[in-house]
């Protein structure tokens, strides 16, 4: 790959000097990996961009329409106002619009919100955003914590009683989807058996509190949470008890467990440092690809509990069709899926040497 | 138990070992009995699935979980100490292995946790067995890989997949001697590498037998590392050590018809290929073994007797056995023939 170092430094022209930068931008992992992350998010955004504007209804026309009906001024003033309140070159063709939304892309702007005039889409993304990362982050550690240290056991005493009612629940578990799994949560407990007020526990903390570090505050949010995050537990604690069980399963047969016990070392050595540690390997890479989609997996749980989360959000966008939230939230879920996937690229040779990518080749 | 004499490390007295599956039981060990000697080499061989490998992990107890052990003692002594391994509480067996009696397995490849550097894999093995002090963990281990010629400083800070198959099997020869074990068992010990890596492992353990004075039993079916590397050589058939006996006598005046067979079925520098021979026939089904002697049915001596009797190892002369009923013949046979 670096055959062009070979040359002359003499006979080096601009373009090769270019070539030269550019390889060795390539050439790094790091740079490598995160030039095509962004190209892909890119890509993402710009067919994003295009599908909206395929999208049948225009919230243009619509507020166009009711401000000539209402108030029976000209089409041309109407669509003036329409167009300044929404702060965009109504002139503008779909090409130019492009580049001007890249633009402000490149300098972080996510544009303001259609439907509320006003109100930066950063904004409304800062609000909702860190509760579903709270709730949900909190239910996929839980469950990735008791999914290595059930799916152990499972592999241990595979074939025995233990393990057949594990699996059992972990294939329930996986195969319930998680709305399914809170519609249950507010039906049963909360309905029938009456364990918790469901209305109580709308939004993301009582009404009249101060958000901030204060224990009425963190209580009442924690109060909130706790059922849309005991939800994304038990739907995703399955996945992890089955990955766990494969994984150890697989490890058990390893020779080096084998060694490992006629070295005479300590059971909890052998457990922990030697099956525990080779099994969790391939489920961190599974954990921190899943951070990416700890956005988009709570949408439809939290319309059913009313938590107010990025997927409350990007539900009330679709609705009313605020394209600009929308586009924002979509561009925060791609890159969150995306930049999790990095991650997961760069972080798995700190947890397994044989993958640790040296600079060179 | 006490009447070991003081020389003996270890012996195995009349093991009988089963394997319960679904089709029955698989009599994988009958009747073994041996002794080795401090600072013996002993080498079973015999063909796959002959049952050496489960001789050498009752060893250490390391059989799988569907094996039973029906009868016999393996007695280890050491400082006029002696202990039963099969009577050995988990305690006690968690401290036995590797302090007392090493295996090294066979495939050194994966015998590494490929997490972990190899000073922590040394670290871990003397930590579990109550040394405490790093240094001196550290000094015994670069002593012992520059014995089995590595570059101790780089090994012992490499993880394992940077090393080649043959530094790890030279790394796990090391580590096997880390507690200084009595008995250190090999299987296999050089299958799977090249002949010239075969042959630094062979120099390796001759060199460190002479330094550090422990008995080893290895197991293997080549015929020339046993020759080149054991004092005794006990031939393994369907279970049952069917001949034993000092090196020279196992390969020069062999009495068994199959450890004959063995002798003859690898090609040597002196004959021409078209007198190398093959047993004839495949080794016994060990769930519905033959009756007498399990070797009759693929035996050219088989007579009568043999399928109706089952020799015992009988001393021909000091320390010689072999269990046939036609040594004799095999003897006048083999006169003939040269």
């Amino acid at each position: 790959m670096a055959h062009h170092q070979q040359q002359s430094r003499a006979h080096l022209t601009l373009s090769d000097r270019l070539y030269d930068i550019a390889s060795n931008v390539y050439n790094n992992y790091t740079a490598r990996v995160f030039l095509i992350a962004i190209i892909t998010i890119w890509a993402v955004m710009t067919f994003t961009f295009a599908l909206v504007r395929l999208m049948p209804g225009n919230p243009l026309d619509v507020l166009i329409e009711q401000i000539l009906t209402a108030e029976g001024v000209s089409y041309q003033e109407a669509y003036d106002r329409v167009a300044a309140s929404f702060n965009i070159d109504s002139d503008a063709t779909t090409l130019d619009q492009y580049f001007q939304w890249l633009g402000d892309l490149l300098r972080l702007d996510l544009g303001t919100s259609i439907t509320s005039p006003g109100t930066k889409v950063i904004d409304e993304i800062a609000r909702f955003l860190p509760w579903t990362v709270f709730a949900v982050g909190t239910g996929l550690l839980i469950s990735f914590v008791l999914g290595i240290f059930a799916g152990m056991p499972m592999a241990y005493y595979r074939g025995s009683k233990l393990d057949h009612i594990l699996s059992f629940f972990s294939s329930f578990s996986t195969g319930v989807p998680n709305y399914i799994w809170g519609l249950l949560i507010i039906i049963v407990p909360g309905i029938a058996w009456r364990w918790f007020d469901i209305g109580a526990l709308r939004g993301t903390y009582d009404a009249g509190l101060t958000p901030g570090l204060n224990a009425e505050f963190i209580l009442s949010a924690l109060e909130h949470a706790a059922l849309p995050v005991f939800t994304y537990v038990i739907a995703i604690l399955g996945t992890w008890m089955l990955s766990m069980k494969s994984s150890t399963t697989g490890v058990l047969n390893e020779d080096y467990v084998n060694v490992a016990e006629a070295r005479g070392l300590k059971e909890r050595t052998v457990i922990s440092s030697y099956v525990g540690r080779n099994a969790a390997l391939p489920l961190f890479t599974q954990l921190t690809i899943s951070i990416g989609f700890v956005l988009s997996s709570g949408v439809v749980v939290e319309e059913i509990f009313v938590y107010w989360g990025i997927g409350h959000h990007l539900f009330q966008s679709i609705t009313v069709r605020d394209y600009t939230s929308l586009q924002g939230v979509v561009l925060l879920l791609t890159a969150a899926i995306v930049f999790s996937n990095l991650f997961a690229d760069l972080t798995y040779g700190l947890l397994d040497p044989r993958v640790r990518v040296s600079g060179e080749k | 138990m006490s009447a070991l004499s003081p020389e003996i490390v270890l012996r195995v007295d009349d093991l009988s070992i089963v394997y319960r599956t679904e089709r029955g039981d698989v009599r994988a060990t009958n009747h073994v009995s041996f002794e080795l000697k401090r600072g013996e080499a002993m080498a079973l061989i015999g063909e796959s699935g002959s049952g050496k490998t489960t001789i050498s992990l009752a060893l250490i107890r390391k059989l799988p979980k569907n094996a039973v052990v029906t009868s016999g003692q393996i007695l280890y002594q050491r400082e006029n100490r002696v202990q039963d391994v099969l009577g050995l509480s988990r305690r006690q067996l968690r401290s036995f292995r590797w302090n007392d009696c090493a295996m090294v397995f066979q495939g050194a490849q994966n015998a590494f946790n490929p997490v972990l550097k190899i000073r922590k894999q040394f670290e871990d093995t003397a930590r579990a067995h109550g040394w405490t002090d790093k240094g001196a963990i550290r000094k015994r281990a670069l002593s012992l890989l520059e014995l089995v010629r590595l570059d101790p400083e780089r090994v012992y800070d490499s993880f394992p997949h940077e090393l080649s198959g043959g530094m790890k099997q030279r790394t796990l020869l090391a580590l096997g001697v880390l507690l200084n074990p009595q008995v250190v068992i090999l299987d296999e010990p050089t299958t799977a590498l090249d002949i010239l890596t075969q042959r630094a492992i062979i120099d390796v353990l001759n060199d460190m037998q002479r330094q550090l004075l422990f008995s080893i039993i290895f197991i293997s079916h080549d015929l020339s590392l046993a020759a080149e590397m054991a004092d005794t050589v006990a031939t393994v058939y369907a279970g049952e050590i069917v001949e034993i006996g000092g090196v020279d006598e196992i390969f020069y005046r062999s009495l068994h018809p199959y450890t004959y067979g063995l002798l003859t079925s690898v090609p040597t520098l002196e004959h021409a290929q078209d007198v190398l021979q093959s047993i004839p026939g495949s080794p016994p089904n060990l769930i519905a073994p033959p009756s007498g002697c399990k070797f009759h049915p693929r035996c050219s001596f088989a007579s009568d007797q043999c399928q109706l009797e089952s020799p015992l190892l009988q001393l021909d002369d000091e320390t010689h056995l072999a269990a046939c009923w036609h040594k004799d013949r095999l003897l006048a046979s083999r006169k003939e023939g040269v």
